[in-house]
Order: structure tokens, then sequence, then C-alpha cells
């Protein structure tokens, strides 16, 4: 079996796929893992080739669309040592088209469609649970904390829906921000967060939104488990509604 | 009164509505400057009862002038009135939709007044909404009976979905408990709202720009158990409504014992199980080829307690079985107790590259414990397929959690999957 090795980024893993899959005749008999600079390390690196890797997936959407999606799901996961599934996968959805995804009976299928299932999940999830406060400035600021990385997705998708107002999302955990403001989107990182002041009226509409939500279960009819099984507690703590809790 | 014990009331008195779908209807474009729909719908939030928020859900009055025995805004009633003026029902609208609280408004309301003057108000906020604020986000908006035709039309034109209570299962009924509420000014609007959303769709044919007639369809919803109708009655009416009024849906709403009405049966807790029953039956008319008459008939007029209706079609038709999951057609596998539309789809997909093991059926997600009296794979049995009827109802009913959970019985399957 040959063992490949890329440089840990995207684009190194997406354009050693493409090489893989030009030179070797079977690539379910190879292997691709993230070098890890350790002095007697077995495998032939290759080097990254952003065309290459932006050209695989541009091929690969043309082919079969869905898998294609499933391969954008899979990277905001950000799943280390999955490098020889995606390899493996990739090689069926040429082979099969879209109809790769019902596969389910092969491993490196499932572990794929898995993981890019879970992210594309909390990609639809947040795009609900996702809260816009109110700044002095006019600004509004969403704050979360997500598993996979998706603050791409998700800025696109508030650009759609927000679009006369200047937003920014932050992601506290990787630090990441995008800023929307009069047709243009931005992303950045911000190393240094001081929360700005909020608008007078935003803890006026935040009391409104607490009452409604409160209001509007049916009191006889609590059912906590089946409140957090679908909201589950880890995005609480930016969510309006459950503030003081 | 200031807004916040308005919208306490207001809201309050919406709770019971059962309708919180704001899926079906693709609205976005540069008109737009605040606000698309999606057409798969998105949760905002869940209540403490486990349930979707996806719309502000508000009567806009619950000062009624009518007095339904079922209902607690009727005017015999004693509680806090409380009534909203358009332009705040437009400002709490922007003011949650800007933060991502809601996917847009869902306004009902009481007859406050008359009908027309209340219908009136309502499509004035649809209005503002639309054309001063541009927004572009979901609303909803419940046609008073008996408003002016003029009026039900420019609601449909600005709100994605339309629906007009239909109530009560009978015109006996209505009669007895509304008595203010007639059938005819219940359906005239739905045929109404059924023509022009016909029309419309006729007319975008051929022209892009012409308007757009409530898109996401027409819904009606019905209490149930406040009035002496069988389950074959109510599924036979609602086989009708699906057929020729077109309509998208209908919600069923186990009645809330509110009062002590004489006209009103007496009911220890509301018909909880009952609804959920009416809610499968009625999956079972819109997505798996069922008619109401395979369901029930004269002789057994009501849904099974203990089984959901696949179950107990299916456990009345042992010829149909066993099916062969390597081979049946889709219709045939959607007959099959325990696997539903996606498992049905995920059969037909996986078995072109490989014939489906038994292992390869609990990845595909259908549930075994149900499916496997009813199923061979490759030939394969999983249960005698051909024990007595009996003692198959006597397993299914072991193998399937005692009573459902509360909580099944609040979720509308599948709206948002
Ligand atoms: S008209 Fe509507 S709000 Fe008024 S009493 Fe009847 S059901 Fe209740």
């Amino acid at each position: 079996m040959n063992r490949y090795l890329y440089d840990g980024t995207a684009d190194g893993l997406l354009s050693a796929i493409a090489w893989i899959l030009e030179e070797e005749p079977d690539p379910e008999q190879v292997a691709l893992a993230e070098r890890q600079d350790t002095l007697f390390e077995d495998g032939f690196f290759l080097a990254t080739d952003a065309i290459q890797a932006e050209d695989l997936f541009f091929r690969l959407r043309q082919h079969a669309p869905d898998a294609a999606h499933t391969l954008y799901s899979f990277m905001l996961a950000e799943k280390d040592g999955m490098e020889s599934s995606l390899l493996h996968y990739i090689a069926l959805a040429f082979i099969h088209g879209d109809k790769v995804n019902g596969y389910l009976t092969h491993p490196a299928v499932r572990d794929i469609v898995g993981i890019a299932k879970k992210a594309g999940r909390e990609l639809h999830r947040l795009k609900g649970l996702l809260r816009f406060e109110k700044l002095r400035d006019g600004a509004y600021l969403a704050k979360m904390e997500p598993d996979h990385n998706i603050i791409h997705p998700l800025a696109y998708h508030f650009s759609r829906r927000l679009r006369a107002q200047h937003w920014f999302l932050y992601d506290v955990r990787r630090r990441t921000a995008a800023r929307w403001n009069q047709g243009t989107l931005q992303f950045g990182t911000i190393e240094q967060f001081t929360a700005p002041a909020l608008s007078d009226d935003e803890k006026k509409v935040q009391a409104l939104w607490q009452i409604f939500f409160k209001t509007i279960a049916i009191p006889d009819r609590k059912n906590p488990r089946l409140q957090k099984s679908n909201m589950p507690m880890k995005y609480w703590k930016y969510l309006t509604e459950k503030q003081g809790e | 009164m200031d807004i916040l014990s308005k919208l306490q009331i207001l809201s309050g008195a919406a709770r019971y509505d059962a309708s919180c779908a704001s899926s079906g209807s693709k609205r976005e474009g540069p008109a737009c400057v605040t606000g698309n729909t999606s057409s798969s719908g998105i949760c905002h939030s869940w209540a403490d009862d486990g349930r979707c928020i996806s719309l502000l859900k508000i009567l806009l009055s619950n000062d009624c002038q009518y007095d339904c025995a079922y209902c607690v805004n009727r005017s015999s009633n004693f509680v806090e009135r409380a009534s909203f003026t358009a332009r705040e029902v437009v400002d709490l609208t922007l003011d949650f939709y800007r933060r991502n609280y809601i996917e847009g408004l869902f306004l009902s309301s009481a007859v406050m007044g008359s009908p027309d003057k209340t219908m009136e108000r309502m499509v004035r906020v649809a209005e503002t909404l639309r054309t001063e604020e541009q927004f572009g986000g979901y609303i909803h908006l419940k046609i008073i009976p008996g408003s002016s035709s003029e009026l039900v039309r420019k609601a449909g034109l600005y709100a994605d979905r339309i629906s007009v209570n239909i109530e009560l299962p009978s015109q006996a009924s209505l009669q007895r408990l509304a008595p203010q509420k007639h059938k005819e000014a219940i359906l005239a609007p739905m045929a109404l709202i059924g023509r022009e959303i016909a029309s419309s769709l006729v007319e975008r044919k051929t022209s892009r720009h012409a308007p757009r007639f409530a898109p996401a369809g027409q819904s009606t919803q019905m209490i149930i158990g406040a009035s002496p109708e069988n389950d074959f009655q109510i599924l036979r009416l609602s086989q009708g409504l699906y057929k020729k009024m077109q309509l998208k849906r209908v919600y069923y709403s186990a009645y809330m014992p509110v009062s002590d009405d004489n006209r009103l049966p007496v009911l220890a807790a509301p018909p909880l199980l009952r609804e959920h029953r009416l809610y499968q039956a009625d999956w079972l008319l819109r997505f798996y080829g069922f008619s109401a008459e395979e369901i029930l008939s004269d002789d057994a007029p009501n849904l099974d307690e203990s089984f959901d209706p696949k179950s107990a079609w299916a456990l009345r038709h042992p010829e149909f079985f066993p099916v062969e999951i390597n081979r049946a057609d889709y219709g045939t596998l959607l007959r099959v107790p325990g696997i539903g539309v996606t498992s049905a789809k995920r059969i037909i997909t996986a078995r072109r590259f490989s014939a489906i093991t038994p292992e390869g059926m609990k990845k595909i997600g259908v549930v075994m414990k149900r499916a496997k009296y009813f199923i061979t794979c490759s030939g394969r049995s999983f249960e005698k397929t051909d024990r007595p009827a009996a003692l198959l109802r006597q397993q299914l009913l072991l193998g399937e959690s005692p009573v459902p959970a509360r909580s099944t019985q609040l979720v509308i399957p599948g709206i948002f999957s």
C-alpha cells in the first residue's frame, strides 16, 4: 500500500487527492495523512497546489453536485485523521456520481457522509439560533461558539436575509469574524475583542422576546428534555431567551 | 396598556394554534430589504413545552364580539382584553426579525367589531410590512370568516400563506357551538383562495411578474373532541379538502376544556392521543398513498388508540405481506410499518449498489422492531411472518413503547425534515 503525506492545509489535502486520483490506478489501496515532521515518517510528500485543489472541487461539482456539497460540509468539520476516507469517498464519487451518498455500506462513505451531515446540521441549527444584538451605532452583532467552522456559509445566509442591516458575526472560539455592510461581505480575525455598548432600546426588545418565549409555551405541557434535545444546552450561552436561567 | 402586557395577553391567546410551519415558500430578491423565506423552514427556538418557535404567533385582538362555546376569547367569558394597533405589530415583527428571533409573522385575531374591520387591520399590517418596510420574511394571515372577498384577495397578495379555520367538522356542530359562524362564510373564502392560487399559478407560467397569491398555499384547522363527529367523518372531510380545495395542510387541535357550557362534552383531559393518531392518519393520506376508506370504515369509524394507523392497516391485511425489501416498489415499501418516506427512498437507492442485508436495514433507518414482522430480505424472513393475527397484535404492542411520550404528541412529524 502506498502512503502519501500533505502539509495539513485544506488546499494541500485536495491537491494531494487530485494527484493521487490522477496517478494511482487503485485509490482504495492508497493511504493519505498529514505530515507530522517526525524524523522517520513513512510516505511520499505531495506539495500543495491551490489551482489543482480548486480544479478538483470544480470537476467534482460538475460530475456529482451532491457529493461536492458533502465534501464542502465535511471540510467545515476540520476533522483530523480522515484523509484516507476522504480520498476513497471522492474516488467513488467520480465513479458513481451522486449515487455515492447512498452507498452507506462502504465505511469511507459512511464516515464522510456522517461527518458532513453533522456539520450541515449545526449550520442549519445556527441559522435559527444565532441572535443579533443592536449596538449603539446601529450595527448588529451576533456571537457564537460552534463546533464546526461554519462562519462562511452562515454569513452568506445572513447576507441574503438581513441585507439592509450592518452586521457582524463573531466566532468566539476561533476568533474569526464576518462583516456585512452595504452589500459587501468581509472576513477577518479579531485578536482583541471588547464588548461594544448596546443601543438604548436593545434591552427592551430583548424583554419582549423573553416574554413571548415564556408565554407561547403551553403551561401544563412542560417538556425540558424535548427542548434540550432540539436546542442543546451548549447553544444557550448566547440565546437571548435563555439568559438568566 | 404597555406593549409588554399586550404581547403577553395576545401571544398567550394564540398559544393553542397548532400551525407553526413556515416552510413551502421561497421569496427572495433585491426588492426585499429585510428578509427572505427559505423553502425548508427554520426553527428559531424551542419553547418550554418542546415545540418549535419559528413565527411571531399572536392575535391582533382578543376582544371578541362572537360567543363560540369552545373558545377562551368568547364574549361571555371574563378575560383581560387587549388589541394591537397595526403599527405595533409591524414594529414587533421587524424588531424580532432583525435579531433573528423569527422567520416571520403569524397573525390571527378575534372578531373585533366586525369581520371586515378586523380583517382590514390585519391586511394593513401585511401591507405595511411588504410595501413600506420591504419585508421579505414569512407572513401567515388567518382569514376572519365573513370578511369581504376584496379583503381576502388583498390578504393573499401580501401573505405567503392564508388560512380559514374550518373550526368544527360539521355544519350541525358549528350551529350548536359557534352560532354566529356559518359554513358558507368559511367555505366561500376557502374556495375563493383556491381559485386565486390556481389562476396566479397559471398567470405566472406566462409572466414571471404576475403577482403571487399565497405562494405557500392554504391550510385550515379544526377542533377535535368538542363535537361528536367520529374519526372517519373527520378524515373524509380532510380528504375532500385536499382533493377538492387543494389545501396544503389540515391541522387538528385537541379541544382544551375552557368552559363548563353544557353544550360541550366533559373531558378529563384534552384528547391528545386522538389528535396524534389523526395526524398520523393525515400523513398517510398526503404522503403514503392511502385513502380515508382504507384507513377507516363505517364499521370501524375510529382510529385504534393502541396502534398507529399504518400498523393497524397492516394487521387487517395479512395478504399484503411479507414484502420483499430487495424487490418491492416504492409504493409497496411505504405500506410496511416501520418504513417511512426517507427509509423507503434510501432502500431504493442503496439496493442499486448491492442487495440490502439485514444489518443494512438498520443503518438505513428502518425501525426493525416493527418492520421485522412484515418483510423478507432476499427471501430471508426475520420473524415468522405467518403468525396468527392476535399474536402479532400482541407482539407489536409489546414492541411499541407503552404510551407515546408526551413529546411525540406535540411535534408535528416531519415538517422540518
Ligand atoms: S370568533 Fe374566534 S375568537 Fe371569537 S369566540 Fe369564536 S373562536 Fe373565539
